[in-house]
């Protein structure tokens, strides 16, 4: 119990402590904000050691939470290290740190609250850290608080639905706690509107869709540690979690949830990717990457069998630790050149070859290369929708087929995306900002390495370390079917490449040419640089998705833009009745009494 | 039966005064009208038939009017004649401000 | 100790007479009394929290009840008058606080705080008294005393709301008295427990369902529910800050909610089909009062068109009936009242800084008012219902109640409600605070120490609020309270007695 209470006592109180300092002492501040990340780090490893499982009324560690904990500390602590460097320009470090460690204590809260109260006073207070945490974003001033206001509404209104969930289940089984409660959603239409209204609670915090949309946003305006430590990793952890909590210990569910939550899921992957391909801003399209992950998750989950749990809740770490990764090389590409518009960058490679080399291993860990952890977790959540087909459903086929689909694509962006900023032309950076660009400063690389390995150590130990030691305690042993050994595969790969290094030193083939652009005898100039988006161009030019897609931009598909044109809609309406003449409003008072004389003669 | 009716129908009055005028002391005075209608029901509550003053206690098999009312509608009275008096204040200045009586062209809160 | 009770009116009334008086010779008697009374009251009303269990009732002038049959005005101080003694009183310390720095800015301070003097009496006077009469002649005192403090500044449109104000009041309170009246001749008595008992005996005739209908819409008037709401998005933005504080944050909730569920509740009596007619009343009010705040430009009118669909969510717990949404509805009343409070004086902070209340005009005030722009915030998620902050526990309550109560298509409007809020609340901190700035904001400065004290007490409340839901605090505080309504009819014997 005590070691509880520490846990959410270390980064609240040295939140409370950095948000109170004065906004000028920014040594302290940071010295504070490390020393909570790294005493939370410290504290839950040590849980995670100890406390095996644990349940009271309030709290509850079992093998699910254990592990979602432990990633929750070890994000905040890289987030607080790489925010040292990246976050030296932006006013309010006291409230960033401070909303920092809040982000961190109540992820830890929500994560072990046994009590459905708890957990949502966590949930809710996270949606709150995350609208301050985009506020302190950048120099443009009505994206941001645009963005900071849409992200809010999005998800802090889809915790009034929870709030109707955890009611309704209240009434249903008389109880809050979590561990208590088995509902079955066949039995009555209550609970399949419970579990819905939860489950979207969950997509909102993960970003599935159709509450996705907050997330781009989210991610072209926060911080780039702000967009790395939430959307993508520790947001997705908690959404997963709760859903995966739903799946297996609150509901059992009938075929129409499962098929709901695999269309969700499927239809998260491709339109999400989709809209990836198309996007000029590497923040914006890996938000659109961190949506099109979602799917993959939820498809896992979805499946409710436990090689399809074991593969979802693989993918979610999987994917927190490489789009973590991603973004935080897409910070350092900021830190250095001012901008992530892809249309300005080109050939950094050279310059930052740390971040370079991180962002490939990243990049091909979301598209699913083996044997990176991606491919791994991919392969068991197709192996989850195998085994449905395998259980009887029909529908199987479809799900796989806009998965692997799916993945195709995610690769084919990556590959626009590594290029366009890494490779390619290199433009005149000097010019454009005044300064040489060169590698970012270790503590800002640091958390990017350290994640790549993770993404390295994930894929080749895959069934050894992460999968043992963390999933399967929380979801049981899993029977895997079929064979993929990623030691062996992954010695075979590294034989292949030396055995190519070696035929490339024995050749000393001339591989390398340096020839300037032959455009009929003219200099190339600058202006008509070929960038890495111009290629993608045509997948928006193809005829049906053309409209489809200029729908999308129009934010057609947006439920908040929707949801705002509705509202606006009826209040123009209402507004009209105020027209501002006594006499009418005294007409209206009249009316009102008439109306309710007549309901209660009418009632009575 | 009458009276009640009588005083319902002076409450009707100042409504259409209410509702209908445009000028805002007609408005005022409206509103005087049904004040003054819903004072004179609740005097008429304490009307006995044959009634006489309240004034000597302990005299069986008499009838007295009810005396409540009466001493609650000097006190409405009271009230009324402050609002009243509030309320042409408010007019005259708007009158000042807008420089115009009429109620439907004063309507800059709107929405 | 039942002398303290008459102190609530007495004091702050007395005050409203010396202060014209000595205000002549001495600027400053205004803020140093107005500040006196509001902290001896407060004070009286947090040492009367000890009673919150025990019906007392106080006889004015030594007059008790004769043969059983009360002959005299009483004051009856229970559970519910304290808590709403203590809602009141703490708004309106925080309001004369404010006063202090803010009124500099308008001419005659001593009228205002004479004004302020009469309006707090006559709401403490609601509170306490147990005669219909007497409830009559106090809710008017409040009203007229808010009519004459919207019309303060006297400019066009602050005498154009303060006139249609007093219109629809007028019309109001004329409701509320036929109402009293028609009970007057049914029941022969003006004692609220006397009518209740007169009721309990003949039975609820067609007349009493007549008065109900009366009270709905009178005291709805004054509590601006749709559609008898017309006024409040017109008065409330037009007086002075504080006293916008004063009318949404307390008197909406003190002249109109209170005495409607004292009357509802401890004196006819509940049932289904007025339990059916708020809940719909208070839908209705949730909704439009929420669209009509998304659709504004005028940070003030878009706070008092919040204050509309607040009070609907007040009146849908009370509506429910259940005891749990009793809880909800009253907690969201001490809520309501410290955040709405809380936004109004952060609105008129920025009034007084930057000289504006269109949002469009508003923008990077975060940096140049940071105190304004955390207690702004603060009551923002208050409002929205974000964890911690105290509104997250109220509206949590109200639709838990809903769902217990069976009514879910009314917990799913609640959901839509409370949506709309986020939408609106967010769209002001976006405009005002984070947003591109409309003006120029460079030498905008925070507001004088006095504004800002008052501006952190109240945030303080707002983040500290949801703790009164602990276990063995709600027993204490909220629990005999909620028992006052539940108990009903019971509140008659525990009178009369």
């Amino acid at each position: 119990m005590s070691e509880i209470l520490y846990l959410l006592v270390i980064p609240f109180v040295t939140g409370v402590i950095a948000i109170f300092l004065p906004k000028k002492i920014r040594p302290a501040i940071e010295t504070v904000g490390i020393l909570g990340s790294v005493g939370s780090l410290a504290y839950v490893t040590y849980v995670y050691v100890n406390l095996v499982s644990y349940t009271s009324s309030w709290w509850r560690i079992d093998g699910l939470s254990r592990f979602i904990l432990l990633f929750c500390g070890v994000f905040g602590f890289l987030i607080a290290l790489y925010s040292l460097k990246f976050m030296r320009r932006f006013d309010r470090l006291n409230e960033y740190y401070g909303y920092l460690l809040f982000t961190i204590g109540a992820s830890f809260g929500a994560v072990l609250a046994n009590n459905m109260i708890l957990l949502v006073g966590f949930w809710g207070f996270l949606a709150f850290t995350l609208f301050m945490l985009i506020t302190i974003g950048g120099p443009d001033r009505t994206g941001v608080s645009e963005a900071a206001k849409k992200t809010l509404i999005i998800v802090g209104g889809s915790d009034c639905l929870m709030i109707l969930g955890i009611a309704i289940l209240w009434l249903l089984t008389n109880s809050l706690r979590m561990d208590s409660m088995n509902v079955s959603v066949a039995t009555s239409r209550l609970a399949a509107v419970a579990f819905v209204l939860l489950a979207v609670t969950s997509f909102a915090k993960a970003g599935a869709i159709p509450m996705h949309t907050w997330i781009p946003d989210c991610a072209e305006f926060a911080p780039i540690p702000v967009t790395a430590f939430l959307p993508a990793s520790v947001d997705k952890l908690l959404g997963i979690y709760l859903l995966t909590r739903l799946v297996t210990d609150i509901f059992a569910l009938n075929t129409a949830m499962k098929i709901f939550l695999l269309a969700v899921g499927a239809f998260t992957v491709l339109a999400a990717v989709m809209m990836a391909l198309i996007q000029h801003d590497a923040k914006r399209l890996l938000a659109y990457h961190a949506v099109s992950q979602v799917g993959y998750m939820v498809l896992g989950i979805g499946t409710c069998n436990p090689i399809g749990i074991a593969g979802g809740l693989f993918h979610m770490l999987n994917n927190a630790i490489y789009k973590g990764c991603l973004f935080l090389t897409a910070g350092g590409v900021e830190h250095r050149t001012g901008t992530t518009h892809l249309d300005r960058l080109g050939g950094l490679a050279h310059y930052m070859p740390i971040t370079f080399v991180s962002f490939i291993v990243a990049a091909l860990a979301i598209s699913g290369v083996p044997p990176l952890n991606g491919f791994t977790s991919k392969w068991l959540v197709y192996q989850g929708l195998i085994m449905l087909g395998n259980e009887g459903g029909k529908l199987w086929i479809i799900w796989l087929v806009a998965a692997m689909f799916g993945s195709a694509l995610t690769l084919a962006s990556f590959m626009k995306l590594g290029h366009a900023i890494f490779l390619g032309q290199t433009p005149d950076y000097e010019k454009a900002i005044g300064h040489k660009v060169r590698e970012v400063h270790w503590s800002m690389w640091l958390p990017m390495v350290v994640l790549a390995g993770l993404c390295l150590a994930f894929g080749i130990f895959a069934f050894r370390l992460p999968l043992a030691k963390l999933i399967y305690p929380a979801v049981g042993k899993v029977f895997v079917p079929g064979f993929w050994q990623p030691t062996l595969a992954t010695i075979l790969i590294l034989v292949g490449i030396v055995v190519g290094f070696i035929i490339y030193l024995m050749g000393r083939v001339k591989i390398r040419e340096d020839s300037l652009p032959f455009i009929g005898g003219e200099v190339l100039p600058e202006e008509v640089r070929v960038t890495g988006t111009d290629f993608y161009n045509t997948i928006r030019e193809m005829s049906i998705l053309r409209t489809i897609y200029s729908k999308a931009e129009q934010k057609l598909f947006d439920i908040y833009e929707l949801g705002k044109r509705a509202f606006l809609f009826l209040a123009r309406g209402v507004s009209y009745a105020h027209v501002g003449v006594l006499t009418s409003y005294v007409a209206w008072i009249f009316l009102g009494l008439m109306a309710i004389l007549f309901v209660v003669v009418r009632l009575r | 039966m009458i009276h009640y009716l009588l005083g319902i129908l002076l409450f009707v009055i100042g409504l259409y005064g209410v509702l209908v005028k445009r000028n805002l002391f007609k408005i005022i005075i409206g509103l005087i009208i049904m004040e003054y209608a819903t004072f004179l029901l609740f005097a008429l509550v304490g009307f006995r038939e044959h009634g006489t003053a309240p004034i000597q206690p302990g005299v069986a098999g008499k009838v007295f009017v009810d005396p409540l009312p009466q001493a609650l509608v000097l006190t409405a009275i009271v009230i009324g004649l402050g609002t009243t008096a509030l309320i042409a204040g408010l007019a005259v200045r708007i009158y000042e401000k807008y420089g115009t009586l009429d109620i439907r062209k004063i309507k800059k809160l709107k929405g | 100790m039942v002398n303290s009770i008459p102190l609530f009116v007495v004091i702050p009334l007395g005050c409203a007479f010396i202060l014209p008086v000595i205000g002549r010779r001495w600027e400053r008697a205004g803020d140093l009394f107005a500040n006196l009374v509001t902290v001896t009251l407060l004070g009286l009303a947090i040492w009367s929290v000890r009673f919150i269990r025990e019906t007392t009732v106080y006889h004015v002038g030594g007059w008790g009840a004769v043969n059983g049959i009360p002959i005299g005005i009483y004051l009856v101080r229970d559970g519910l008058s304290i808590f709403m003694l203590v809602v009141v009183n703490l708004i309106a310390f925080v309001a004369t606080l404010y006063s202090i720095n803010y009124m500099e800015y308008f001419t005659d301070k001593t009228k205002y705080y004479t004004l302020f003097m009469l309006m707090l009496a006559g709401m403490n006077g609601v509170i306490l008294t147990g005669d219909f009469f007497n409830l009559y002649v106090f809710i008017e005192i409040a009203a007229i005393a808010s009519y004459a403090l919207v019309a303060f500044g006297t400019e066009a449109e602050e005498l154009e709301a303060a006139f249609k104000y007093q219109v629809m009041g007028s019309v109001g309170s004329g409701f509320i008295l036929l109402g009293i009246i028609l009970l007057y001749s049914y029941t022969g008595t003006l004692n609220m427990a006397d009518v209740g008992r007169v009721i309990l005996d003949k039975g609820a005739s067609n007349l009493v369902w007549f008065v109900n209908v009366l009270f709905i819409v009178g005291f709805g008037l004054k509590a601006a529910v749709v559609p008898f709401h017309m006024w409040l998005p017109d008065a409330h933005p037009s007086a002075p800050a504080p006293i916008s504080a004063m009318l949404s944050g307390v008197l909406i909730e003190s002249i109109g909610v209170y005495p409607l569920t004292r009357i509802m509740y401890n004196v006819i009596g509940f049932d289904g089909v007025l339990s059916n007619i708020l809940i719909v009343l208070a839908i209705i009010s949730m909704m439009i009062g929420g669209l009509l705040a998304l659709w504004q430009w005028d940070y003030k009118r878009l706070l008092a068109y919040s204050s509309i669909s607040q009070v609907g969510y007040i009146l849908l717990g009370i509506g429910l009936g259940t005891p749990l949404g009793l809880l909800g509805a009253l907690f969201h009343l001490f809520n309501h009242s410290a955040f709405k409070g809380l936004l109004f004086l952060d609105s008129g902070s920025i009034v007084y800084s930057v000289g504006t209340r269109d949002l469009r005009e508003m923008g990077e005030l975060d940096r140049r008012m940071p105190i304004t722009s955390k207690t702004n915030l603060v009551a923002a998620m208050s409002i929205a219902g974000v964890p911690p902050f105290n509104g997250f526990w109220s509206k949590l309550i109200i639709i838990i109640a809903c769902i217990q109560a069976g009514r879910y298509g009314v917990a799913g409007w609640a959901i839509l409600g409370s949506i709309l809020t986020f939408a609106y609340i967010l769209k002001a901190e976006r405009y005002a605070f984070y947003g591109k700035a409309g003006r120029d904001v460079a030498d905008v400065k925070e507001s004088p120490p006095f504004m800002c004290i008052a501006l952190i007490i109240l945030a303080v409340i707002c983040v500290v609020a949801g703790l009164m839901l602990l276990p063995n605090v709600r027993e204490t505080i909220l629990f005999p309270v909620v028992n006052t309504l539940t108990s009903g009819t019971e509140y008659i014997w525990r009178v009369l007695r």
